[in-house]
């Protein structure tokens, strides 16, 4: 390969180079700013997964999320192969032009421009070997990006047919940067098609200069190509730390942060920030939000969240209030942005703390019948909550099955509870809650019970998660059943009847409890599947944590979930979670019980 | 069959518009689902608010039919409306009526308890409604020989409630309460009785003496504050927890017996009828009048009527009231038609 152009430079590589140095300064800033916040144990960890085997999965991590984007693929394969044409494609691009810098001008090494512009400043045959063999592969990639692009193109009229229903509406940054992104490779391809009789082409290059004919014989308009495209490229440079397509560079800073378990601590800063910008706004947490069903609502699911928290507005709150915090936007987003704990945070940074008064708390003695005072492993606390005891048909059942298994168990709560505190959490008194938790603690450890049941997925999870219970085995009655009938102590017999199971948002997602309740149930009746995977379950309508939903919006959701279980005309929902069960029983038309009272009827 | 008109329910409102369109000499058929005419009130023992015995007022109505077509155990599968404004209906005993104009004396139902989980209805022994109350009255069991220490009414089970999808007010609820308070009172003067209400609506002519006569001559004591949960002691005592609005704080209560006071919903069950008719219903799910104030009881569909409860919950002096002027308006409606 031999360099035409003898001090390896032409003015039109300006514009890429200055926005090449702009987004690298920024990027530079921005990260030493994130890692300025880290405190001093997450900067060791940081260091420590750098330099440990779990680099690895960090490299991993990288390839997998951020050049191939399997997540999405397995959302939609047309979806996944256009992020990840694009983004392997491109990266392969930018690749493959520095090694043959490497390789053929190693004079021009750390020439900014060199590798992207390496068509219009070195010559070669595609007669000889490497050049054909390097050719036809940057040909190749050249292909695949712009069938990404093309795509993308299609998606903007037709998102439907790439699986998604609604796309998010774009803000002017995001529109510049996409006009840009869309504009490079084409340019690209112009631009090295008009060289390619001089510097050297492949399968796609070469052809189009052939059919160009006299045109390219032109030197003006291969000089105004290769200066659209870098214009292109410098215009997507300087937008790009006012779009979306921020994501590109921050989600590497994330994964790094977080494979060394880093968490955040602030809605907006530090960690917060490389979870903001790392959003690509790609949409599919909107089709996935429950309260997409109101259309109004659409506006406040967790994408136009980020996007608030990113432009520091004062009305993120109002948004984060909004949330049912189901969990599902974090299960479904590609680049695992955990938004959920960011408007926790949210609502806690503004949280009146105050207001509240804790005497009364003082005053709660339950006493419980049990007398021995070391713990009793097989001794079984019982925690109904508050929303079990609106549905005292649970309990009652799962007494019933108790007794009948002859277990050793005291209510709690029988004459009221002191609340488990997660509705407190999830209105952002953490702090407020903790007064709550000290004194369950104490009236829990002292039943010196081995096994504290819960009815309530919500109390369950503070329980499981914001307790520390001395070893005390925390259970949801799900679970409690299932491990009655697997040391036998009872026996259900298998009904005739089709039902199908509703996975409650906190047990499901929030607890990873999928399976013990889908045995019990399999055991009791023929087990049909609703048309969402698991851990893809729609809120039941009924949760704690919005302040912000009136009952008709909330009953909206309602009959989305329910259509969405009903799909295979089961005879029955089972459920797993007193609100769930009283959400679902106003409006679905067949049985709905909870899972307790599914087993109590078919016990023998 | 051929009639003039046919009435849909032999309740209080269907047979007083059947015996007053008879008496225009005009041919009525009666249909009823149930074997035996009078609807509601059938289960009643005494009524509200000097305590006539129901069945008086069902022997009543039931003499006064006069020359109507009673068709008892029948109810509809199809109706439609043909071209010529005739109403033809099929009906599950395999005959088909023909007539001019449908009434609809569809009624009401009561809202059903279970629904309205944390009162655990259903679950509890000691928990039971309005409806129960008087069959027990009707069988004269009361609430059993031990004489009751504490009872407690409920007011607006399912009633002015948003989180039961039910937001109308039943409207005699509030006054059946205060009655069957006194009635358990005069059964059992030992008692301690609670009504736990969020407003008392005693809008009728004697309602507001009944409620006053029931707090200084009877003892009954009202709290304003809805319940929140019924829970079962082991003995099978009933704990009602509720707040007290008045005296601004939560209270809990143990009782020996629950009445809730099931309010009254739309019989969904006709909504059939009304779609194979095009009638408008409300959301509510009662029938719509066509002009609520001097049309009440016509629909949007000329020749088809509505009277009582299936248009709105009614005290029985109303539906009796709605009934003849029903009659007038059918009456009205069939000379029209006549004369072209």
């Amino acid at each position: 390969m031999k360099e035409r152009i003898i001090f390896g430079y032409d003015p039109f590589v300006i514009p890429f180079t200055l926005g090449v140095i702009f987004i690298m300064l920024y990027l530079g800033t921005g990260t030493v700013r994130i890692l300025l916040t880290l405190t001093r144990k997450e900067a060791l960890n940081l260091l420590n997964s750098i330099f440990s085997v779990k680099i690895f999965k960090t490299f991993k991590d990288i390839l997998f999320d951020v050049l191939l984007h399997v997540k999405i693929f397995k959302r939609n394969i047309l979806l996944g192969y256009m992020h990840a044409s694009i983004a392997f494609g491109w990266f392969m691009l930018i690749f493959i032009g520095h090694i043959e810098v490497i390789l053929y001008t190693p004079q021009r090494n750390g020439v900014i421009y060199y590798p992207v512009f390496f068509r219009y400043f070195v010559m070669e045959t595609s007669q000889t070997l490497r050049g054909a063999f390097f050719f036809f592969l940057m040909d190749l990639f050249l292909l695949i990006v712009l069938s990404g692009i093309a795509l993308a193109i299609y998606k903007r009229f037709r998102s439907v047919r790439l699986g998604m229903k609604r796309t998010t509406r774009l803000k002017t940054g995001d529109k510049i940067a996409l006009w840009s992104l869309w504009m490079i490779f084409p340019l690209r391809l112009i631009a090295e098609s008009f060289t390619a009789d001089i510097s050297g082409g492949s399968f796609l290059t070469s052809t189009i200069n052939t059919l160009m004919g006299s045109l390219v014989e032109s030197t003006v308009y291969m000089d105004t190509l290769w200066w659209a495209y870098s214009c292109a490229l410098a215009i997507f440079l300087f937008a790009l730390p006012f779009s979306r397509y921020m994501h590109i560079p921050t989600e590497i800073l994330l994964i790094f942060l977080r494979n060394a378990g880093i968490k955040s601590s602030s809605s907006r800063d530090g960690f917060a920030e490389s979870e903001i910008y790392s959003c690509s706004s790609c949409g599919i947490c909107i089709d996935a939000c429950p309260m997409s069903v109101v259309d109004k609502k659409s506006n406040y699911t967790s994408v136009y969240l980020l996007r608030k928290l990113r432009r520091r507005k004062e009305d993120s709150l109002f948004v984060a209030e909004q949330c049912l915090m189901c969990g599902k936007c974090v299960e479904l987003c590609p680049v695992e942005i955990d938004s959920c704990r960011l408007k926790l945070l949210k609502k806690r940074e503004n949280f009146p703390d105050q207001i509240f008064d804790y005497n009364y708390l003082s005053k709660k003695h339950p006493e419980f019948k049990s007398g021995i005072n070391r713990p009793d492993r097989e001794k079984v606390l019982y925690y109904a909550g508050c929303m079990t005891h609106l549905t005292p048909q649970i309990y009652t059942s799962l007494f019933n099955i108790m007794d009948k298994a002859q277990i050793d168990y005291s209510f709690m709560d029988r004459d009221g509870s002191i609340c488990c505190g997660r509705p407190l959490i999830l209105s952002g008194g953490e702090r407020a809650a903790k007064e709550l938790i000290k004194a369950n603690s104490e009236l829990i450890l002292r039943a010196n019970a081995g096994i504290l049941l819960l009815s309530c997925p919500i109390c369950f999870k503070v329980f499981k998660e914001n307790y520390s219970l001395n070893g005390i085995k925390v259970m949801h009655h799900s679970q409690y059943i299932n491990l009655l009938i697997k040391e036998g102590k009872i026996k259900l017999k298998k009904g005739d009847f089709s039902v199908v199971y509703h996975d409650p948002c906190d047990l499901g997602r929030g607890s990873d409890v999928y399976s013990e309740p889908r045995e019990v149930i399999s055991s009791a009746a023929v087990l049909k599947e609703s048309s969402n995977l698991p851990a893809e379950s729609i809120c039941c309508g009924g949760s704690l944590a919005s302040r912000r939903f009136s009952q008709s919006e909330r009953e909206s959701v309602t009959l989305h979930s329910l259509e969405k279980l009903n799909i295979n005309n089961p005879e029955k929902l089972i459920t797993a979670c007193p609100l769930c069960l009283r959400s679902f029983s106003k409006f679905n038309k067949r049985e709905t019980l909870d899972i307790a009272q599914l087993a109590e009827q078919q016990m023998i | 069959m051929e009639g003039d008109v046919l009435v849909i329910g032999g309740g209080a409102a269907g047979m007083e518009t059947a015996s007053r369109i008879s008496d225009f000499n005009r041919n009525v058929i009666l249909i009823e689902k149930e074997q035996e005419l009078g609807g509601h009130i059938l289960k009643w023992d005494r009524l509200f608010p000097d305590g006539i015995p129901a069945s008086d007022v069902t022997k009543n109505l039931k003499e006064s039919l006069g020359s109507t077509k009673v068709l008892l155990g029948c109810y509809i599968t199809s109706i439609e409306k043909r071209e010529d404004s005739n109403f033809f209906a099929q009906l599950n005993s395999g005959e088909t009526i023909k007539c001019s104009s449908v009434i609809f004396a569809t009624g009401f139902k009561l809202f059903p308890a279970q629904k309205k989980q944390e009162y655990g209805y259903g679950l509890y022994e000691r928990v039971i409604t309005n409806a129960d109350l008087e069959t027990r009255f009707k069988k004269g069991e009361g609430l059993g020989k031990d004489a009751p220490k504490r009872i407690g009414f409920v007011h607006c089970v399912g009633s002015r409630d948003e989180k039961i999808c039910n937001n109308q007010c039943s409207k005699l609820c509030c006054i059946t309460a205060v009655k069957q308070a006194i009635e358990l009172k005069q059964l059992y003067p030992f008692a301690e009785i609670f009504c736990f209400y969020m407003d008392l609506r005693m809008y009728g002519r004697g309602y507001e003496d009944l409620y006053l006569e029931a707090q200084s001559k009877y003892e009954i004591r009202f709290i304003r504050g809805r319940v929140s949960e019924i829970s079962q002691e082991q003995s099978g005592l009933v704990i009602v927890k509720a707040e007290d609005t008045l005296a601004s704080r939560p209270l809990k209560i143990t009782l020996d017996w629950v009445v809730l006071m099931a309010g009254i919903i739309s019989e969904r069950e006709n909504d059939y009828l009304s779609q194979q008719l095009s009638l408008q219903l409300g959301e509510d799910g009662f029938i719509d009048s066509v002009d609520p104030i001097q049309k009440t009881n016509q629909t949007n569909i000329a020749g088809v009527f509505v009277t009582g409860s299936a248009s709105g919950p009614k005290t029985l002096p109303e539906v009796i009231n709605e009934a003849r002027s029903t009659a007038l308006s059918v009456n009205e409606y069939l000379n029209k038609i006549k004369n072209g």
